[in-house]
């Protein structure tokens, strides 16, 4: 093994990463060259594909907005309620905090996207298609089982005995929580919330049933709906420029934030 | 007082997980489409029926159960050998570990556009290395045959590197200890393997295959962006049936019937795997 090892890490690189590189070097190639493997070397770059998508209607810079937005507000709201909860279930005795635990891990593990349908409906009754502050409501739904698994382990992790002296020094429930115990589960507060955010950054069915709108559409949406409607005979460069366009946020937040995602789904799918 | 902070959480959760499934449940036994005014009708069980004798839902469900089964199965046998070699130590491997979580965070929907390019006939890489070679026409994404295979191989490019993190912190709790009492026995590092390492790492590999079978069971985007379900149905998944149905034929009682159907499904494979496990005595929990 360790001779060959080199040979297993170019394979394992080559694998991950070459399914994208194709798609950056397809995203500079015109789309003459695409499909003529005649064209010299020099002449087969451009840059016309960026430039087509940047000056869209909408552009593409508005599907980025839309789920910079959409992942920002449902991750604060799954986080501003699963906090206070995890805090409370983890107080709780044996008994209910097993079946709790057992209850939300099956939602974990539920395929949520048999869910649209009855959340479609909901939608309509209440009028929340096509508003991007709306769409954080079932997104912290369908996020709050992973969130609420990895902060009940959080507070579950932390000595009952600082509890018991905060409240002996007077200070409030919410005190406890903002001054004592969050600064202790901040490391799990922020795997959660960046896994929260990578949920709703890359969603799917939901987003296509409750946005219509042009210019509300998130990523994945726009996406789709660029693949379905094009003009373009060979419209794979275009395709290519918005893969990258749309990754490249998602790139530099995995890069930056490794260490915590991976923290994160151990500790969600292990404990919980 | 703690009741009262877990509350909210739980009731949006109870809203959206539980609720559905009530209404697909009351759904489901109402003719609910165009032909009643999109009014729901009482139909005395008529879409259950329906959904016992509809060829295209079986067939739905076959190629559902086939392409999570092929996937998870390549993805454990995959990730196990990227979690070995992770779990060594060596220079940068920090670097490759993040490296190989990215295929991981991209959003499905774009990669299947990716993939698409990529299978392409017959301008995609795999068809131009294919006619380099004299095998070519591969149709990747157009013979009934193959391209459901397309769609397995997508998706464990793409969830590969979430079990290969599982196995990589089942692999961590393993102490060096033993392999050294192992070599000392005279055993062969090979040999460990078998006799340390895969036995330990069990739970952890029975975590992953839950988790992605439900996941597996549920395929919705890639296959919607990838192939939409063709050539020819053959990599339709119950999902994208029952979206189907809701979103194109508008037959809403029908497509609660679907994906309650397709719950239920899961449930029982899950159920007997687990009495499986249970009996063959593999299965031991995590925390003691």
């Amino acid at each position: 093994m360790n001779r060959s090892r080199p040979l297993w890490i170019a394979l394992l690189l080559m694998w991950s990463l070459l399914p994208m590189l194709w798609q950056l070097i397809t995203s500079f190639t015109s789309g003459d060259a695409l499909v003529n493997s005649d064209i010299p070397f020099q002449q087969r770059w451009t840059l016309a594909h960026y430039r087509e998508l940047l000056s869209g209607d909408p552009p593409f810079w508005r599907y980025l907005l839309n789920s910079c937005l959409v992942g920002a507000v449902s991750t604060l709201l799954t986080l501003l309620l699963a906090v206070p909860s995890a805090y409370g279930i983890a107080r709780m005795s044996q008994a209910s905090r097993r079946s709790i635990r057992t209850v939300v891990g099956a939602a974990a593990l539920f395929p949520y996207v048999l869910l649209f349908l009855a959340l479609l409906e909901l939608a309509r009754e209440f009028q929340l298609g096509n508003n991007l502050l709306a769409i954080a409501l079932p997104y912290a739904g369908l996020a709050l089982p992973l969130a609420l698994l990895l902060l009940i382990s959080a507070f579950e992790g932390l000595p009952n005995e600082l509890d018991d002296a905060a409240r002996l020094e007077g200070l409030g429930l919410l005190d406890r929580l903002r001054w004592v115990l969050m600064p202790l589960i901040a490391p799990a507060t922020a795997s959660t919330g960046i896994l929260v955010f990578l949920f709703a950054w890359n969603e799917y069915p939901i987003a296509l049933t409750w946005l219509s709108r042009d210019d509300l559409l998130t990523l994945p949406v726009a996406m789709a709906r660029i693949a379905g409607s094009s003009i373009y005979a060979v419209p794979y460069g275009a395709y290519a420029a918005a893969t990258v366009l749309g990754s490249l946020p998602l790139l530099a937040l995995v890069l930056l934030c490794q260490r915590q995602i991976v923290a994160g789904l151990t500790n969600g799918a292990v404990k919980g | 007082m703690n009741w009262l902070l877990a509350l909210p959480a739980l009731l949006l959760m109870a809203l959206v997980f539980g609720w559905p499934l009530l209404r697909y449940g009351w759904l489901s036994m109402h003719a609910s489409s165009v032909l009643t005014g999109l009014e729901p009708v009482p139909n005395q069980g008529a879409n259950w029926i329906r959904l016992l004798e509809d060829p295209r839902f079986w067939q739905d469900a076959v190629q559902t159960l086939r392409f999570g089964a092929v996937s998870v199965g390549l993805e454990i046998v995959l990730a196990l050998a990227m979690a070995l070699l992770l779990d060594q130590r060596w220079r940068g491997r920090g670097v490759v570990r993040a490296l190989s979580l990215l295929p991981w965070a991209l959003p499905t929907t774009m990669m299947a556009l990716g993939w698409r390019w990529i299978f392409n006939t017959p301008y995609g890489p795999l068809e131009q290395f294919a006619q380099a070679a004299g095998v070519a026409p591969l149709n990747l994404l157009s013979n009934p045959d193959w391209t459901w295979f397309a769609t397995v191989m997508a998706d464990v490019w793409k969830t590969t590197p979430f079990i290969t993190l599982l196995l990589l912190a089942g692999l961590q709790t393993i102490p060096d200890d033993l392999y050294s009492a192992f070599r000392l026995e005279g055993g062969k590092t090979r040999q460990a393997i078998t006799a340390i390492t895969l036995p330990l790492l069990t739970p952890y590999i029975l975590i992953s295959i839950l988790f992605r079978t439900a996941q597996a069971a549920g395929v919705f985007d890639l296959i919607q962006v990838l192939t939409g379900g063709g050539p020819a149905g053959s990599t339709e998944s119950i999902a994208q049936y029952a979206y189907l149905n809701a979103m194109r034929f508008l037959d809403f009682g029908y497509s609660a019937t679907v994906m309650l159907a397709g719950f239920l499904l899961l449930s029982l494979v899950i159920f007997t795997a687990a009495l499986l496990l249970q009996s063959s005595g593999l299965f031991r929990p995590l925390k003691s």
